[in-house]
């Protein structure tokens, strides 16, 4: 008994800290990263489609894309769709989710992100919440870490902005539809609703 | 007096009688609307169903996204856990009618507001824009002073009087916010429908009210107490009350015009989208 009081003692004291450096580490990187897509944005002798390729270069490697695509639809749906399904439903919802990360950076005008702390909970998440502050109001953003076992790796398996998390939103969405119409009409409304064509950012 | 109490009554039987007459009509099955003419077509329907799938996304496939794993062996339940649950259409009673009213105020913004909003831009610069922004959101501070009163949060509405006295004054009127540029004082909205849920009032069903939006059983009522502190509801004649009303989400839209637009294209169906946008943020907001 004496033991176990020992050893979770041990285990408290050593692996707080332990996690503590990792989430400092894991908003460092986060920090880098928008820094990174901020100067890409910033950089006016790219045109738009370098801009795009530097963007995705610079995210891809921290954002889980495909985890995302299953968690959003969810371990019920995901089951039930057959390989072929599968795969285009991943390629299409990381295309869609790309894109429109992609277009919430061209209404990119003045603003500052400032990253705030790093939280570890449930041990094997670590949330990094950052502002987007412009003139005239501030909007949270926190980027939610798992440590992916496959990559030995904190990666992005959620962003929830202002409160809406963006896998939550697509997850009740894509129930909507299912309800209705088959896998395939998914896939069809996927296919068609992923071309975004947006004005650009201008105040 | 007595005019006011008689244009509140209709106000509110507007706002919350339609909804109801609406979910009657509907039924469960949303008879009134087909399934099919309610559904928003987000991206424009001249896209054939037979077209092929488009160019961009085999150049982003072949951009060297990473796709791995179609397997479910691999699937991990531990994340999925902190979701809820995908049924969220459950308790939305009102989903016939939310959905038209959806489409009409999406008709609303795309063919009056937003033509309107970006003429205006045109016309003003941003600076006085923001101004009138800061001028709206000085004469709305008794909103905000009574709701963080109602909330317990003393030192917050201190900070807004603060703010309310050197806005009105050194700020001209409200047109500039020395308070924040000189003296760090942050602005801290609260609503009744937050004072609400902090008091512990659940939300009740989703309802998306004409022109207003989205919002539900809770938020809906406690627009009337926010009304009765509103001093625009004091202005006469009544229509220079409406039109500031108006004018000001004119302003306001003038300086997000596309953001909408942004927002909706994420969505693979409207109001399902909007609905549980809204929620979540009102939740974030209620536990701030």
């Amino acid at each position: 008994m004496r033991l176990l009081t020992l050893f979770s003692l041990f285990f408290f004291l050593f692996s707080t800290p332990l996690f503590a450096d990792e989430a400092t580490e894991v908003r460092a990187k986060t920090k880098s990263s928008i820094d990174k897509v901020i100067a890409t944005l910033k950089n006016k002798s790219l045109k738009k489609e370098q801009k795009k390729k530097q963007i995705l270069d610079i995210v891809n490697p921290i954002f889980d894309f495909s985890k995302m695509a299953k968690i959003s639809l969810g371990k019920q749906h995901w089951t039930s769709f057959s390989q072929a399904q599968r795969k285009e439903f991943v390629s299409l919802f990381v295309t869609r989710l790309q894109e429109s990360y992609l277009e919430k950076l061209d209404m990119y005008t003045d603003e500052e992100v400032l990253v705030d702390d790093a939280r570890t909970s449930k041990g094997n998440r670590i949330e990094v919440k950052t502002r987007l502050v412009s003139k005239d109001d501030s909007k949270d953003m926190e980027y939610k870490f798992y440590k992916s076992k496959k990559q030995n790796k904190w990666l992005v398996y959620d962003v929830v902005i202002m409160g809406v998390s963006v896998v939550q939103t697509y997850r009740s969405q894509f129930t909507g539809v299912l309800k209705k119409e088959s896998v395939d009409g998914l896939l069809k409304r996927l296919r068609q609703s992923g071309q975004f064509n947006v004005p650009a950012g201008v105040k | 007096m007595k005019k006011l109490v008689t244009s509140l009554l209709t106000l509110s039987l507007l706002l919350f009688a339609t909804p109801l007459i609406f979910a009657w009509s509907t039924n469960d099955q949303g008879t009134l609307n087909s399934p099919d003419s309610i559904k928003v077509d987000i991206k424009s329907p001249s896209i054939d169903d037979q077209t092929p799938v488009a160019s961009p996304y085999l150049l982003a496939q072949a951009g060297g996204v990473v796709v791995g794993g179609y397997g479910d062996d691999d699937f991990d339940e531990d994340l999925e856990g902190e979701f809820a649950e995908t049924d969220s259409t459950k308790s939305d009673p009102f989903s016939g009618y939310n959905s038209f009213m959806t489409d009409f105020n999406d008709g609303v913004y795309t063919y009056a507001l937003d033509p309107v909003a970006r003429g205006y831009r045109w016309v003003l610069p941003e600076s006085p824009r923001r101004g009138v922004v800061n001028f709206f959101k000085n004469i709305w501070y008794p909103i905000r002073f009574v709701n963080n009163l109602l909330q317990g949060k003393l030192g917050n509405a201190t900070e807004e009087t603060g703010r309310f006295l050197l806005n009105s004054t050194i700020g001209i009127f409200g047109f500039w916010d020395p308070a924040k540029e000189w003296f760090d004082l942050e602005e801290h909205p609260e609503d009744f429908g937050q004072t609400l849920g902090l008091w512990g009032v659940g939300a009740g069903p989703h309802i998306v009210l004409p022109f207003l939006g989205p919002s539900n059983l809770r938020d809906s009522f406690a627009l009337a107490p926010d009304y009765f502190i509103d001093p625009i509801t004091y202005v006469r004649p009544v229509a220079l009350s409406w039109g500031l009303v108006i004018y000001e989400s004119v302003n306001d839209t003038s300086l997000h015009i596309g953001e909408y637009e942004n927002l909706k294209a994420d969505a693979l169906e409207l109001y399902p989208f909007l609905r549980d946008a809204y929620e979540q943020n009102r939740i974030k907001k209620i536990q701030e």
